[in-house]
Order: structure tokens, then C-alpha cells, then sequence
């Protein structure tokens, strides 16, 4: 006959009577808990879930170890599991967590994977000045990859003006394409990231592919001379801050990803991939975020009827700001590193 | 680990809380995961379709309103491509309209609920898993991991588990249609130890692949000996209808030894009422090469078992008993 530590003899049925009662006060606290918000719960209420959920632990652990019937240990698992489930959950989040991300963790995440990123920047920036310069020397060249009725089209497209002036078919194209560029360029960037599941490949892919597609268009342009030229350099300049720059930072996350898959170190492979996930999930949020902002600037800003010499300075004031951004956010900051 | 610990042939888990105790959760399958994701994408096209509905009412406002109302439709449908399952995770801990249809939840392999990021994360690498189509990549991953885990669930540490089957009795259906014994069938003892209905529990759990002739063949010693304990003897058959005493027969111990746990192992205020949803007893899947050693293993148990329990009876004889 097992013997409590108490040293009296406890039976199975003894044993279910004398505990019986609080397994049923468990069941209705959970189940009314469940029903409201956890920060409404009251305190009493949660003291008594903790010590009934340790008690049933303990009744777990019993009857395991007793052999006291699938049936009893079915019943009691199902409780802890409930249990489980009520107490352990993540701290609830307030809104200030938003802020912490863009002040500190992410451009701080971003300085601690330079590397990825500096390896996603020549993917992106070596194809993108190569093909740059082929398509300008010989654009036939650039007609023959690309397609010449493409290339003509947005060779044509900035040859004259964009917008004479700000008008109810200024406002109405610039608001359908602001949501073209957020749905397909911040597409792009988090498939750049996800791909890097495959260790890095597809990352390594979409950034070859991008750089070439845009650099061709650049030469091609570059070789139509100077109205064109200038009209298409006015217009990605500002928002070009933000695009290039985050799509190259989700690539980068791409590769921490994969490098999470190839060089675990010192950590086993699935501890190496979780921590690596994290960091490399923070890039490609942050990479989002600024593809917003990109997505804003090249729907309203670039396109405005304004003179070239305007959107030179603002362009090149928005290239210091991510810049400046980058490098020093969050330095010496007091927000936890997460 | 008792020698019966279940040998893990299903998708159970278990998970150690941090107060030490141990607790199964069933992975979720592929399949109900499918149907969940079927549900969910077509609450998608039915938001977008809503959406674009409401941006015809944009359309009398002129060119501004029209480019507005797409703008407006490209941006919710991109939100709904990356975020619609990530949002719903994180808010609704861990599922999504088509999960919580199905029983499913999003855990952390630990057991606890997800964050936000697991919630994100998981959901962004759905743009791998559905590689080349379908989710291909992702039913592969599935089939490489005991937990059925898709790349998005490997690399933040998330499993999808099915809830409505924790709330299933395995063994509860048991002696749902048998006799319990009266006590003058049994002139002797009227009592069985504890562990031994355990074992007898043990025996007749639906996860013990066990054919019913082995059984009956398993059970044979210990419903011998539990007969001379409780005094119990068959009746002879009805001499005016013995089909039925002769279509038992075979299996003879298995009916006795069911018998015995339903008039010790369910006093009133005892198991029985613990056992819920009993009629709805799920044949757990049978694997064939498993069968042969469940079977040795569950003789083995129940045969030390057996002798237990006869050292415990003759002690209890030695004793000077309280036999009649």
C-alpha cells in the first residue's frame, strides 16, 4: 500500500475523494478565468490558481508514478495542460515596444549583422553597376536581356514631364501606385528573407535579379541623355534612400537566417536557427517599415511638379537621415537589448 | 519510465512543466492543418472582396477617389498576404480563424503560448514553405521532424498542436456494456488490490496494439488467479439456451477480468465520473510491426504483476487472513 510522507496509508480511492474537490475548484476557475482578459483577473483569484495548479502537479506526478490508471492520468494531464496554458504566456505588451524597436533594437541589430549586410550590399550593388554600365555603353545589349518595348517605356515615361501640375489625376494615380509599391516592393524584400530558408540561396537570387533589372533600366536611361536623365535621377533619388537600402537590409536578414543553418558554432543546429531567427526577423520588420515610408515618398513626393534642384536636396538630406540612422540610433540608449 | 510507458507510435508529446510534472500534447496532422489553412485563405478572398466592394462606394469622388479605393485594396491585400495569419496568432494566442475551427493552437515547443515574434516569424517563412507549390517544401519539413514541423515552425521554435484531443478518454468506453459482479458470486474475498486494476487498465488501454486472442491469452493467468481470491466461479450454461455460455467462452478471462474492473476499479464517487466523452472513443491507428512487441511487453508487465500479487495474497493468507 503507498504511503504518503505523512505516512498514511493513501489508496486510490482515499485518494481521488481527498483531492477531488479542488481538481472541480480548478476546472471552474480556469474555465471562468478563460473567460475574461488577464489583466482583469483578481489577485485572490490568481493565488489560488497558482497553488491548485502546483498541487496538481504534484497529483500528476503521483499518479504517474503509481501506475493509478490511464484514466485518472488522462483526467489529471488534461487539467495541468490547462493550467499550463492559463499561467505561462508572454508578458502582455504595451505600445512602447514599437518605439524600443525602431530607437534601439533595430539599428542596433542591424550594426551587430554589418556583415550579412555588407554581403547582401555587393549581391545587390556589384550585378546593379555592371549592368548599369553595359546597358549605357550598348544599350542594345540591355534591349536584347531586358526587352525592348519595357526599357522604351520607361526610357519614354521620364522623357517628358511627369505631372504638369497637382490635380484630381495626380492625386488618384499617385494614391493606386503608392499601394502598388507597398504590396510589391515590401513583397519582394520579405520574400528576399524568407528565401534565405534556403540557405541563401533565394535571397542570394531575388538580390542578382533586382540589381540586374535595375541597373539595366538605369544605363538605359543614361544613354538617352539629359532630359530623361534628369527627370528619372529627380525621381528616385528621395524615396531610393529608403527602398535600396531596406531591401538590401532584408536580404541581409536572409543571410543571417541561413548563416543560422550552416554555422551553428558552438550551438546545436535548432538552437543556432532560433536565435538566429530572431535577430534576422527584427531586420526584415525594419526593412518593412522603411519600405512604407519608401512606398509614401515615391507615391507623393518624387513625382511632385516641382524643380529638379529641390528634390536633389531633399533626396540627399533623406540619404543622410537613413544613414545617419544606421549608424547611430540607439547607441548608449537605456532600452534592454531584446 | 515504467516498462509500459507509452512507445511513441502516435503524435504525442510530452512536455515537462517547470513544477516537474510531465504532459502529452497531440501534434496536429497535416490534413486538419490543410483544411485550417482552406478556411483561412477563403476568409482572405471574402475580406478582399469586401474591401473592394466598399471602394466602389470611392468611385462618384472622380479620379482621386478611384485611385485612392485601389491603393487602398493593394495595400489591404498585401497586409492580408503577410500579416493575416501572424496578427490573429499573436492576439488570439495562437490561432487563426481556421485553426480555432479545428481544434488547432500555435504553442511553443516548450508548451507555452507564442509571442508576437514566434507569431510573425512563422508566418513570414510561409513564403518558403509553400515553395515550389502547395507547400511542398513545408510537408517535406513536416515528415523530417517528429514534432510536424515546417521550416517556419523549426526556426521559431513553434509546433501546432490539436486540442480536442486532449479532452478524449482513451479507455473510457471500456466496460461501458458490462455486468459488474454482485457480491454473492463471490464468496471470498470481495476486493482487488489497486495496482492490479491498474494493470488490468494497462492491459485494455486502445493504444496496447494487442489482438484479442493474445489478450485473452495474456489475461489467462491473472483472471485464474483473481477467481481463486474472489471465489468466484462461471455458471453453468443455461440448459434451456446454452448458445450464448458457449459463444463466450473464448474469451472467458478477458470478459472476467473486465468484469473486475468495473465492479472494484468504478466506485461511484470514483473514476467514473473523471471519464469524459466516453462514448466517443477514438480507435487510435494500429502499426503493424509495433503489434508483436506490444504484445511481449504487456506480458511481460502483467505476468510480474502476477507474481506481486500472489506473494501479497499468500502473505495475506500467512497472516491468518480474514478469509471466511
Amino acid at each position: 500500500m503507498p504511503q504518503t510522507e505523512e505516512g498514511v496509508a493513501v489508496n486510490r480511492e482515499r485518494f481521488i475523494r481527498q483531492r477531488r474537490s479542488d481538481w472541480q475548484r480548478f476546472e471552474t476557475l480556469v474555465s471562468r478565468l478563460r473567460a475574461t482578459r488577464q489583466p482583469q483577473w483578481a489577485s485572490s483569484d490568481v493565488s489560488d490558481l497558482s497553488r491548485l495548479y502546483r498541487s496538481i502537479c504534484y497529483d500528476l506526478s503521483l499518479v504517474q508514478s503509481r501506475e493509478w490508471g490511464s484514466r485518472l492520468e488522462q483526467y489529471l494531464n488534461d487539467l495541468v495542460a490547462q493550467g499550463h496554458n492559463a499561467l505561462y504566456r508572454s508578458a502582455p505588451k504595451s505600445l512602447s515596444v514599437i518605439w524600443d524597436f525602431f530607437a534601439y533594437d533595430f539599428p542596433r541589430t542591424f550594426r551587430r549583422r554589418i556583415g550579412a549586410f555588407s554581403l547582401a550590399l555587393a549581391l545587390f550593388l556589384i550585378p546593379f553597376l555592371v549592368s548599369t554600365l553595359v546597358a549605357w555603353q550598348r544599350p542594345e545589349v540591355a534591349e536584347m536581356i531586358a526587352g525592348k518595348e519595357s526599357l522604351e517605356a520607361a526610357s519614354q515615361n521620364f522623357g517628358e514631364e511627369l505631372y504638369a501640375d497637382m490635380d484630381a489625376k495626380y492625386a488618384g494615380q499617385r494614391s493606386a501606385m503608392a499601394g502598388f509599391y507597398v504590396k510589391n516592393n515590401t513583397g519582394i524584400a520579405f520574400q528576399a528573407y524568407a528565401l534565405g530558408a534556403f540557405i541563401g540561396l533565394g535571397t542570394c537570387f531575388i538580390l542578382l535579379s533586382n540589381g540586374i533589372s535595375i541597373g539595366m533600366v538605369t544605363g538605359y536611361i543614361l544613354s538617352a541623355g539629359p532630359p530623361t536623365t534628369e527627370n528619372f535621377f529627380s525621381f528616385v533619388i528621395s524615396h531610393g534612400s529608403f527602398e535600396l537600402t531596406a531591401i538590401v537590409i532584408s536580404g541581409g536578414g536572409g543571410f543571417v537566417l541561413a548563416h543560422g543553418i550552416l554555422f551553428p558554432g558552438q550551438r546545436t543546429r535548432m538552437d543556432s536557427l532560433r536565435h538566429h531567427g530572431v535577430e534576422s526577423l527584427k531586420l526584415a520588420l525594419g526593412a518593412g517599415a522603411m519600405l512604407a515610408i519608401a512606398a509614401m515618398l515615391e507615391g507623393y513626393f518624387s513625382p511632385l511638379p516641382i524643380s529638379a534642384g529641390i528634390k536633389y536636396l531633399v533626396g540627399s538630406c533623406l540619404w543622410l537621415l537613413v544613414i545617419s540612422y544606421l549608424s547611430f540610433a540607439g547607441r548608449g540608449g537605456t532600452a534592454s537589448e531584446g | 519510465m515504467t516498462p509500459l510507458q507509452k512507445q511513441k507510435v502516435d503524435t504525442r508529446v510530452i512536455v515537462e512543466t517547470p513544477e516537474g510534472a510531465d504532459f502529452q500534447f497531440v501534434i496536429a496532422g497535416a490534413g486538419t492543418r490543410a483544411v485550417a489553412w482552406l478556411i483561412d485563405r477563403l476568409i482572405q478572398a471574402g475580406i478582399l472582396a469586401l474591401v473592394s466592394i466598399l471602394a466602389l462606394f470611392l468611385l462618384p469622388f472622380g479620379e482621386a477617389g478611384a485611385g485612392l479605393g485601389f491603393g487602398g485594396i493593394l495595400i489591404i491585400s498585401f497586409v492580408l498576404d503577410w500579416f493575416y495569419f501572424s496578427l490573429f496568432e499573436a492576439y488570439w494566442n495562437g490561432q487563426t480563424p481556421g485553426k480555432r475551427s479545428q481544434g488547432l493552437r500555435v504553442v511553443r515547443t516548450n508548451g507555452t503560448p507564442i509571442d508576437p515574434a514566434n507569431a510573425i516569424g512563422r508566418n513570414f517563412l510561409r513564403a518558403a514553405d509553400m515553395l515550389p507549390f502547395f507547400y511542398t517544401v513545408g510537408m517535406i519539413s513536416m515528415l523530417m521532424t517528429r514534432r510536424l514541423q515546417r521550416l517556419g515552425d523549426l526556426v521559431f521554435d513553434t509546433m501546432v498542436i490539436d486540442e480536442r484531443r486532449e479532452w478524449i478518454s482513451r479507455s473510457g468506453g471500456l466496460t461501458a456494456n458490462i455486468e459488474a459482479f454482485p457480491r454473492s458470486e463471490c464468496p471470498r474475498r470481495f476486493s482487488v488490490p489497486e495496482r492490479t486494476l491498474a494493470v488490468i487498465e494497462r492491459l485494455f488501454e486502445s493504444d496496447r496494439i494487442i489482438s484479442e486472442a493474445r489478450r485473452e491469452e495474456i489475461s489467462r493467468p491473472l483472471s485464474e488467479a483473481l477467481r481463486k481470491r474472489l471465489g468466484y466461479v462461471d455458471p453453468q450454461p443455461d440448459p434451456r439456451n446454452p448458445h450464448t455460455f458457449f459463444r463466450t467462452q473464448g474469451f472467458r478471462h478477458t470478459m472476467f477480468l473486465l468484469r473486475v474492473l468495473k465492479t472494484f476499479a468504478e466506485n461511484p464517487e470514483g473514476t467514473k465520473s473523471l471519464a469524459k466523452n466516453s462514448s466517443e472513443e477514438r480507435p487510435t491507428p494500429v502499426v503493424a510491426y509495433q503489434t508483436k512487441r506490444f504484445a511481449a511487453r504487456t506480458a511481460d508487465f502483467v505476468n510480474s504483476e502476477l507474481s506481486n500479487f500472489l506473494a501479497d495474497d499468500a502473505a495475506d493468507r500467512g497472516r491468518g487472513g480474514r478469509e471466511p
